[in-house]
């Protein structure tokens, strides 16, 4: 038997109520209001481009069309909503609560991920929400707006259940990614909560590479203590939770190779997601989830 | 091993549970779900390897522990190789110990190099360990000649005592004599248990004797069979320095060949010179030594192995010159009709006596001269001139012995010439009416001889000064009461050679004497004083030297210095290992060589009648109850254990 297992529902411990604690984390935090990058009806010029079939007439440039004998239409810039897109994973490392953690990573992400879309639901945005692997009761949630989006949200949360493995199943990434790859818009925000620990090869360049088209990319690396500090000691016998690596170890002498590592796996995932606009930011689940989502928010403003 | 035995060593089988214990206590290291485990790097796990330790230990302990039970379970059924004797409803014992310590007993086994000798004493201290309050023991050693080491007592301390200062010997074999001395030691004793155990190889040179024990009263258990496995022994019996040679004496016993072996001579570890073996069983190997080694000492080595090898080194000493007894006969009177040399001088030879005959023409009148023989005859001389008596003075003085024949010469001595120191006076040559010798006046150990010469057909004898017949000791008499044969001690403190007088010449003509068997018989006893005065420079092993001048004598041997036993002047001392001794004597010292037996090289042991091979007075595997033992060690385990779980308790848990 061992000292934690993986529990098969998901370990919430203090972060329960969900709902309740994702309303109280996002009241703790500032949205404010943030510009749409997109285009389209509003009061304030945005520019010239040229015309497409199917543009509505109405935003001809008529004088532009007689100065240049060519069709161009306008285009303004305008308040308006950004959808935000959760990307959860809930592979089965997620799983995990160490004896300092108040929940399991996964639940952590859950408040954090509730948090998000409830500031961008109250903000007008449109929130989505997708799964990194899971288990058989997870269920992706597509971007939508308004007071029921939350809450489709926040029962997506509640019964999701660790599982998978992203280290053996390599198409798992793309299944969580593919989508959003494909019909996320310019300007949409995806926020990313994972642990890292466990993602296949590539999956930083992958996941950063979301951020093209104009979309804005943040990724929550999402730690257990134990996963940061490695506070065991002595001889222990660590099994991977994904990806079936077991190795056996004096913690104590290894202790640093292991922060070592870690570092410089946190190194590299934040040169990928600089490199194409985004931020990395680290996250313990025994932190406060306000000042973790306010990171959030300031990353992608 | 019995089939109880075997039931109680199955205990140790239970030694698979502790195994299986320690092989469930044995669990892996605590395994815990990680995800980052793959960034962590596997390590040797230290405190984990330490933990196996103190686990083998443990289980090391533990497995002991249930060894020693089984070992306790049948200790009491174990019988190990070792003496033991067997009691006739517990009571006590009179046991004679003879104990073989002769040359053979250092023969080592095969393979190894415990030599029956140290199995002997072995057995020796375990009949000790097994015999009991009220027990008597006699140790007698069988090296020749038979001695007592320990007579009868019932001091176990004591005897083990003896038998822990009795040292291993070159010397013979005596097993019969031995035996007997054993018996005698024991059958006075009032135990009604009593016997003699003989711890020997058996190999005393006569492997055709009659059996061993055969017609002995008491029960005699011949132990330790192995000690009389065969094998093989060659040796050196003499190195003499023969000039720029040496000359090497080697034996062998049966079936052992010295071919294929070489002998060399050293000078300390430089080899001087070397040469073959001979072919067969033995012999003489001639090396001549290079002139730088002209002098100093040296030691032949016979190369090779065999089963013993303190025989195969001896020491070089000068060929000494061989014993001599010198006869000085007139040829033209006492040669016999058909001729050849004189009667006395064939009488000698017809004795094959170990000594070398010297014919001189007269007495020597240098006290050098006769510094070489043991003994001088001397026949119907006409007296001593002054040197002579000087020379023959000393020669008495140093332990010669003389034998003078007293004819019609010695009655016409001229002017100056006496007979001093032998007589005092003058000697008288005339008619006798005695026929010959009375068996009533001889001495107790002649009367045999005296009955032989009843009829001598002498018509003249020699007549003593009534002086002189009264310092003599009459061994032999004439019918009329006067002396035939007598004999006294000349020398200083008595301590000197015996002079004999016989009143008869040993001419033909003048008497029968010569023709009588008892002549012969009468040369012999005298040829056997001489032998025992005489101290050869090498001797065999366990021979006593004899010093009879009664001086101060010292001799330092291999094993140091030896006991000097005296019987009034006559001083005795027995090599007991062979090798070469300083001998001094008044001042005077000399080497002296103990040559190896070459009876001893003959392994083969005697027949054993088999009523003594029985083990009815005892058993070579005896049951031995070492439960003690077993037990305090089982309690050790379990302290051990104990002692180990609180130090591991005190420790901190590793996770």
């Amino acid at each position: 038997m061992t000292a934690n297992p993986i529990r098969a529902a998901l370990d919430w411990g203090g972060l329960a109520p969900l709902r309740l604690r994702s309303k109280l984390v996002a009241e703790g935090v500032y949205a404010g209001g943030h510009r749409s990058a997109r285009r389209g009806a509003g009061v304030e010029f945005g520019g010239h481009r040229e015309y497409a079939p199917g543009d509505d007439l109405r935003w001809l440039d008529r004088r532009s069309l007689m100065r240049h004998e060519r069709l161009l239409v306008r285009q303004f810039e305008t308040e308006t909503d950004r959808a935000l897109r959760l990307v959860v994973d809930a592979t089965a490392s997620m799983g995990y609560r160490g004896s300092l953690a108040p929940g399991a990573k996964l639940a952590f992400a859950a408040v954090i991920a509730a948090a998000l879309a409830r500031i961008a639901i109250a903000s007008g945005d449109p929130v989505g929400l997708t799964f990194l692997g899971g288990g058989p009761n997870v269920r992706s949630v597509p971007v939508s707006g308004g007071r029921e989006a939350f809450e489709r949200i926040v029962a997506a949360l509640e019964t999701c259940e660790a599982g998978g493995d992203a280290l053996l199943d390599g198409a798992l990434l793309d299944r969580a990614l593919g989508g959003i790859s494909r019909a996320a818009r310019r300007g949409s925000i995806v926020v990313v909560l994972s642990d890292l620990l466990d993602l296949p090869v590539g999956a930083a360049d992958r996941i950063a590479a979301i951020a093209s088209r104009g979309r804005v990319i943040s990724v929550v690396q999402t730690l257990d203590p134990d996963e940061a500090r490695l506070p065991f000691s002595g001889t222990v016998r660590l099994r991977g939770l994904e990806g079936g690596t077991v190795v056996e170890t004096d913690a104590d002498t290894t202790r640093e190779q292991y922060l070592a590592s870690l570092r410089a796996l946190q190194n590299a995932w934040e040169r990928a997601l600089v490199a194409r606009g985004g931020r990395l930011v680290r996250a313990e689940t025994s932190e406060d989830p306000v000042r973790i989502v306010r990171s959030v928010a300031e990353a992608v403003r | 091993m019995s089939f109880v035995t075997a039931i109680g060593l199955a205990v140790a089988l239970l030694v698979v549970f502790p195994y299986m214990a320690h092989r469930l206590r044995r669990r892996r290291a605590e395994e815990r779900p990680f995800a980052g485990a793959h960034l962590v790097p596997a390590a040797p796990p230290r405190a984990r390897r330490r933990s196996q330790l103190e686990d083998r230990a443990l289980f090391a302990l533990r497995a002991a522990s249930v060894i020693a039970l089984a070992g306790l379970a049948a200790s009491p059924l174990v019988r190990c190789s070792r003496l033991s004797l067997h009691r006739e409803g517990g009571a006590s014992i009179a046991m004679a110990i003879v104990l073989d310590d002769s040359m053979s007993m250092r023969a080592t086994f095969a393979g190894g190099t415990t030599t029956r000798f140290d199995r002997a004493m072995r057995g020796a201290r375990e009949l000790l360990g097994s015999a009991r309050e009220g027990d008597a023991i006699a140790i007698v050693l069988a090296g020749a000649p038979p001695r007592v080491a320990l007579a009868a007592t019932t001091d176990l301390a004591a005897a083990r005592a003896a038998l822990s200062e009795t040292p291993p010997s070159d010397r013979g074999t005596d097993l019969d004599g031995a035996i007997a001395m054993a018996r005698a030691l024991v059958s006075q004793l009032p135990q009604v248990d009593r016997r003699i155990v003989v711890l020997s190889d058996l190999a005393d040179g006569h492997p055709d004797g009659p059996p061993l024990g055969e017609g002995e009263s008491l029960p005699v258990w011949v132990a330790l069979p192995e000690l009389r496995e065969d094998a093989k022994d060659c040796g050196i019996i003499s190195a003499d320095r023969l000039g720029v040679g040496v000359r090497v004496t080697l034996a062998c016993g049966p079936g052992a060949v010295s071919a294929g072996r070489e002998v060399t001579v050293r000078a300390g570890d430089d080899v001087v010179a070397r040469a073959p073996a001979p072919m067969g069983a033995g012999g003489d190997v001639s090396l001549t030594l290079p002139g730088e080694r002209d002098k100093g000492d040296l030691v032949a080595h016979l190369e090779g192995m065999d089963a013993i090898a303190a025989d195969d080194v001896a020491a070089v000493v000068p060929e000494a010159a061989a014993p001599a007894i010198a006869i000085v006969a007139d040829a033209t009177e006492e040669a016999t009709a058909t001729g050849g040399a004189p009667i006395l001088e064939q009488a000698m030879t017809a004795l094959h006596l170990d000594v070398a005959l010297r014919p001189i023409p007269a007495v020597p009148d240098r006290a050098e001269d006769l510094a070489g023989f043991l003994g001088v005859i001397v026949d119907d001389p006409p007296g001593l001139t002054p040197e002579e008596r000087r020379a023959v003075g000393a020669f008495l003085d140093r332990g010669g012995e003389l034998l003078v024949a007293l004819g019609p010469h010695a009655a016409a001595a001229p002017l100056g010439a006496t007979f001093e120191p032998v007589l005092s006076r003058g000697v008288a040559w005339g008619e006798t009416k005695a026929k010959g010798a009375a068996e009533a006046g001889a001495a107790p150990r002649r009367a045999d001889a005296a009955s032989r010469f009843t009829d001598l057909g002498a018509r003249s004898r020699a007549t003593l000064a009534p002086e002189d017949a009264k310092s003599f000791a009459t061994l032999i008499a004439w019918s009329d009461g006067a002396p035939l044969v007598a004999k006294r001690t000349v020398g200083t403190l008595g301590a000197g050679g015996d002079a004999w007088v016989v009143t008869l010449p040993f001419a033909v003509g003048a008497s029968d004497l010569t023709l009588r068997p008892g002549f012969l018989g009468l040369l012999a006893a005298w040829a056997d004083e001489v032998r025992a005065h005489a101290v050869p420079v090498r001797i065999d092993v366990g021979v006593p030297w004899v010093f009879r001048s009664g001086g101060s004598v010292a001799v330092d041997g291999p094993g140091g210095a030896l006991g000097i036993a005296r019987d009034g002047p006559v001083a005795r001392a027995a090599p007991p290992v062979i090798g070469v001794y300083e001998v001094t004597v008044a001042g005077k010292t000399e080497r002296r060589v103990a040559a190896p037996i070459p009876a001893e090289m003959n392994l083969r042991p005697r027949k054993v009648v088999a009523a003594p091979q029985s083990h009815a007075v005892g058993d070579d595997h005896a049951s031995v109850d070492v439960s003690w033992v077993v037990a305090l060690a089982l309690l050790t385990f379990v302290a051990a254990e104990l002692a180990l779980r609180v130090d591991r308790a005190r420790r901190p848990e590793v996770t």
